[in-house]
């Protein structure tokens, strides 16, 4: 009983804070027009939070994937400077995306580098390369494509369902797809048990016969390839690459899987639990902002809150 | 002064089941009190409402016949009761003196550096009232063995403040789990030393021969309740047995009934690695290859040789007449099976459920089949004996001895040709190792060979075919069991001694 | 006859109130005192003109500004201003386009989207200084130039002191260096003219230090001055004249000029832009410049 208000917790705390903007802000919050409006907004951090929940199955961290973002926009925007092609470009982040993953991977699982030290040192890595091959410029303007930044701009209509003049962005859909792609790797596959497998004691593991090196270096790999599409959305959503706009990703996506993994049976990451902490975040950011509570204040209440769920969860569990 | 203490009408239930009922006990300065029982039968929860770390449903604490509080580990700490856990909690990285003295107000000079003059001399007088002068404190402890890292743990419990009471109660759990037998003999003559002071000794055992060596009184406990409480000198072995588990004795081990087949499964020929020395055995399919001697002799390392961890340097090793296993993966893919040392750290993942564990070396294709995986785990566990609430119960939740059989599960869920055990009964209760010794004897006579490594001479003697005596890493003899006492036994990894002290 | 004035001043207020026009101002740059000081100068003019005033940071966060754009909109607000690059934000300008919301932008940048760009006229400001400092070593000697081309309004500075420099033969820009800017900038660009001063040793080697912002000016100031090498007559000049620089120019040493820009004027003339935009007319010039001035030791302390 006790454990399962524990664990369902942090979903009441979100249906709170839903009852509450809803009661405080009667006209705009719990419109259609909003709700796909969060929906888009979420979607970079989303994307981040999701694949980050693949790491931290495996007591991982990947501090990099903030400037890996930035990067694989700057990537895919020089790329585009040059006269590639869109496919080219997007093909080239997420290439961007999964060498950076592998070579996470490879210093944590195959030299052995603690994941915060290793991925704090790409961190820089990736920020530099970004810096380097962009010059520090903000690319912008007539290098980015139009079909490029009209993705983050465009929809599927919504108005044979009665919903005039909205559209289901793609940048939702896409952190819809990369939530299922993800569901299945962690859930449904072998992959991803393996991988919770790990998390629960990689020397057991290990001693069981599973190839820990190869699984350790997949996910960090398919982490580093959710940043990049993550640093992709970004790009297209402000039509523009800059070295560090991908920056502040990273820690919201790490609390986002934390105050998921309140939610965990015995405090294990899942993913859909990862949402649930990505739309904590994104619905007070919306629902606060509509408040017009000032932006400084707003940063301490998502950091109270994440604080509060997390230290309640292990309240909980000390008994 | 030392006093008598009292706990009456302990009751603890978790979420509705009773795990203890009414259980009362009465400890004597002076005598050692023998606590018994099966997993599960209520042996830790009786600790942990004494240590105050888990709040009693009732219960009423005397000294001496007056009241006693005992609501937090602070409360158990003050009425002189100190603990010693199977699972050792020392600090590798310090020294032995600063984990004799962890949690103590520091000697320092100037209030602000550490006087390791004065650190050695308390250490050394806490150890010296122990009896024990082999030990420096100034090592750090996690280059110690299990036994004096114990040893140097019963001596923190000692310390106290200046002028303060000695320690009135010493709770000591499973402390020889991990223990050689010689490291065992130390520990005893150190539980002698504080009787002899005055401590009453509670004492948590699986082991009934120690337990019948060193103790004066038994309390005997079953399904939560209380069974018996007796001198030690007015029962027996087997009554005990009885007692705890409500049946009569099994003759310990189950004897071979089909004899060992005829084709060598896995060989060793002048082997020799970073911790082994020429090691020569060829193993037949079905038998039980034993590998014994003092604690960390190179046992682990003989059994990790055909999971490819221990690298041979020289000699050849085969398994299935073709070079053996380079890792554990390829050692699971083909039959090898290996039961760890450490069921914690190495063999289970304790927050995940009974079904991932046993059949995480076995997925196979690309997307999980949860309906067989469940019929599968049902199976297997029929297989063991295992007794959990369903195929996904988390493993924290069960008893050590049906963590143990989750571990076999594991094992033999793929029909291994080969089966590599270290101390598979460590920490298991009688009833439980029967079921394990029964499951080994018939995977062998089923045609699996097994190596299995123990520090329990009896149960060595009781299944093996042969027996692999190691000193320091090095091969002394292959000696056949049949008919031996432990004594036997355990002199000849004392041969040894005495053969490489000679010219 | 005052009590019927103060009645009607009541009811104006009331009434103001009641219709109190919206106005969102989002930025994601709200911890750099230049845009505090135009958030001040808008807030001044918002609060006499009885708006309800939204202020929010987005703490660098570009994409966060197109979000909160879109929450605006969806509010349906009177009027936006924003304080970034319109490029970077057009996915939110065409939501606010789409509700048909005025947005101005202040020193952003120049877009078909935005009513109005305020700002001060970046390429003058950087003549100024380009032209003091070539001025003032008499056309020759080698320059160190500070920029920061991934931020537009100070790319153009680069761009203009490129072109003056430039012009003049004997002058040679011997470093084009980009400063690390997360720990304000000083810092980095100490470290960096510490550098370039070991490696150029000689007395007179370097003849002037041109900065497109304050901070790195100051962070050669300090380099120069710990190097002891402040009496060589090295020229310092920065632009936006903050305190810390306007200090340094009182005190007489290298750092001998920057440009002030009325940052509160700016403030201001957006409020003055919102409220014609609101009260529905046009406004043709895609940019309203407001004055700048150039900052020397004759008119520090004014």
């Amino acid at each position: 009983m006790t454990a399962h208000m524990r664990q369902f917790g942090t979903l009441l705390g979100l249906i709170l804070i839903i009852v509450f903007f809803t009661v405080n802000l009667p006209d705009t919050f719990l419109t259609a027009r909003n709700l796909i409006n969060v929906s888009q907004q979420i979607s970079m951090l989303a994307v981040v939070a999701f694949t980050m929940t693949i790491v931290m199955v495996m007591n991982d961290f990947d501090l990099s994937v903030g400037s890996m973002a930035s990067l694989s926009g700057i990537v895919a925007a020089v790329l585009f400077s040059m006269g590639y092609p869109i496919w080219v470009g997007v093909g080239g982040a997420l290439l961007a995306g999964l060498v950076g993953g592998l070579f996470n991977g490879f210093l944590v699982a195959v030299i052995g580098i603690l994941p915060f030290v290793a991925t704090l040192g790409t961190l820089t890595i990736f920020s530099g390369t970004a810096f380097l091959i962009s010059d520090g410029r903000t690319i912008f303007g007539r290098d980015i494509p139009a079909g490029f930044s009209g993705f983050a701009r465009s929809g599927i209509p919504l108005d044979t369902i009665g919903l005039e003049g909205l559209k289901l962005p793609y940048l939702t859909i896409t952190g819809v797809i990369v939530l299922l792609l993800v569901w299945i790797i962690l859930e449904q596959m072998n992959f991803g048990r393996r991988l919770y497998a790990i998390g629960g004691n990689i020397e057991a593991t290990r001693l069981s016969g599973i190839k820990v090196k190869r699984l350790r270096m997949g996910a960090f790999a398919l982490t580093g390839i959710g940043a990049a599409i993550a640093g992709l959305m970004y790009a297209s959503r402000v039509a523009s690459a800059n070295p560090t706009q991908g920056a502040g990703l990273m820690l919201d996506a790490i609390a986002a899987v934390f105050l998921g993994m309140t939610m965990g049976k015995e405090g294990e990451p899942r993913v859909l639990a990862t949402l649930v902490g990505v739309l904590i975040l994104g619905i007070l950011d919306n629902g606060l902002t509509q408040m017009k509570v000032d932006s400084y204040i707003r940063e301490i209440l998502i950091g109270a809150i994440v604080i509060a769920a997390v230290a309640t969860s292990a309240l909980g569990r000390r008994r | 002064m030392p006093s008598t203490l009292s706990f009456n009408g302990l009751r603890k239930s978790y979420g509705g089941a009773p795990a203890l009922s009414d259980v009362s006990l009465t400890l004597a300065p002076g005598r050692v009190h023998a606590l018994v029982g099966e997993n599960g039968a209520g042996k830790s929860t009786l600790i942990k409402l004494i240590a105050g770390v888990v709040p009693a449903d009732t219960m009423t604490v005397t000294k001496d016949g007056a009241p006693i509080t005992l609501n937090s580990a602070g409360d158990a700490l003050a009425a002189g009761f100190r603990f010693i856990h199977q699972e050792l909690n020392i600090v590798p990285q310090l020294s032995v003196a600063e984990n004799i003295l962890l949690g103590q107000p520091g000697a320092t000079r100037y209030g602000l550096f550490v006087d390791w003059k004065a650190l050695s001399q308390k250490a050394n007088s806490a150890l010296a009232e122990l009896g024990i002068d082999d030990i420096d404190v100034r090592v750090h402890a996690g280059g110690l063995g299990v036994g004096d890292q114990m040893l140097v743990k019963i001596a923190s419990a000692l310390v106290r403040d200046e002028g303060a009471e000695a320690p009135g109660l010493y709770v000591f759990d499973e402390p020889t789990a991990a223990l050689s037998d010689t490291e065992s003999e130390k520990l005893f003559d150190v539980i002698e030393r504080l009787k002899k002071d005055g401590a009453a000794i509670l004492y948590v055992s699986h082991r009934l021969g120690e337990i019948m060596q060193i103790c004066d009184d038994v309390t005997v406990l079953r399904n939560g309740a209380h069974v018996i409480t007796t001198p030690i000198a007015d029962t027996s072995r087997d009554e005990i047995v009885h007692q705890m588990t409500g049946r009569e004795l099994m003759d310990g081990y189950p004897p071979r009934i089909q004899s060992i087949g005829a084709n060598p499964v896995c060989a060793a020929k002048n082997i020799s690695s970073a911790k082994l020395d020429q090691i020569n055995f060829t193993l037949r399919d079905g038998e039980i290859l034993g590998v014994a001697g003092l604690s960390d002799c190179g046992q682990t390392e003989i059994l990790r040789l055909f999971l490819g961890l221990e690298r041979a340097l020289a000699g050849s090793l085969t398994f299935n007449t073709s070079a053996a296993p380079r890792n554990p993966v390829q050692a699971w893919q083909r039959g090898v099976a290996y039961v760890p040392r450490e069921r914690r750290s190495e063999g289970l993942m304790m927050t995940l459920g009974v079904r991932q564990n046993t059949l995480l070396p076995h997925y196979r294709g690309l997307f999980a089949n949860r309906r067989a995986e469940i019929e599968k785990t049902r199976g297997l566990e029929t297989d063991v004996k295992l007794k959990a609430v369903g195929p996904d119960q988390v493993v924290h939740e069960l008893s050590g001895g049906n963590q143990q059989k989750v571990v076999f599960a594991k094992a033999i869920a793929k029909n291994p040709r080969l089966l590599l055990l270290d101390e598979p009964t460590r920490g298991v209760d009688v009833g439980a190792k029967f079921e394990i010794y029964s499951l080994i004897r018939h995977l062998s006579e089923g045609g699996c060979s097994v190596i299995m490594s123990s520090s329990d001479l009896p149960e060595l003697i009781g299944m093996c075919d042969r027996i692999l005596i190691l000193h320091a890493g090095r091969q002394y003899d292959i000696i056949e069991p049949q008919g031996m006492q432990p004594g036997d036994l355990l002199a000849t990894f004392y041969d040894h001694h005495k053969t490489s002290e000679l010219p | 006859m005052k009590k019927l004035a103060l009645a009607m001043v009541a009811l104006g207020l009331t009434a103001s109130v009641s219709v109190a026009e919206t106005v969102t101002l989002i930025t994601p740059y709200l911890a750099q005192p230049g845009t505090q000081m135009y958030v001040q100068g808008f807030e001044a003019e918002a609060k006499a003109a009885g708006w309800d005033l939204n202020v929010i940071d987005t703490a660098g966060d570009v994409a966060a500004v197109i979000s909160r754009i879109e929450d605006a909109a969806n509010q349906n607000v009177d009027a936006i201003v924003i304080n970034v690059d319109p490029a970077q934000v057009a996915a939110g300008l065409q939501v606010a386009a789409d509700a048909g919301i005025p947005v101005i932008g202040m020193d952003s940048g120049t877009d078909p989207l935005l009513v109005t760009n305020v700002t001060s006229n970046g390429y003058g400001m950087a003549t100024e200084t380009s032209v003091y400092v070539a001025n003032r070593i008499a056309g020759q000697g080698n320059v160190v130039m500070f920029v920061f081309d991934a931020f537009p309004p100070v790319q153009i500075r680069g761009v203009i002191a490129d072109a003056i420099f430039g012009n003049y033969p004997d002058i040679e820009v011997i470093d084009r260096i980009t400063p690390d800017v997360q720990d304000g900038g000083i810092a980095d660009s100490r470290a960096k003219m510490e550098a370039l001063l070991a490696a150029n040793p000689e007395a007179g080697s370097i003849a002037a230090v041109w900065a497109a912002w304050d901070q790195p000016a100051l962070g050669a100031l300090q380099a120069i001055e710990d190097a002891g090498r402040a009496d060589e007559g090295i020229v310092i000049v920065g632009i936006d004249a903050n305190p810390q620089a306007r200090d340094a120019i009182a005190a007489g040493g290298g750092f001998e000029a920057s440009v002030a820009q009325d940052f509160i004027g700016i403030g201001s003339a957006t409020a003055a832009a919102v409220a014609r935009a609101m009260a529905g007319e046009e406004i043709k010039a895609s940019v309203t410049y407001v004055p700048t001035r150039l900052i020397t030791a004759a008119n520090v302390n004014e």
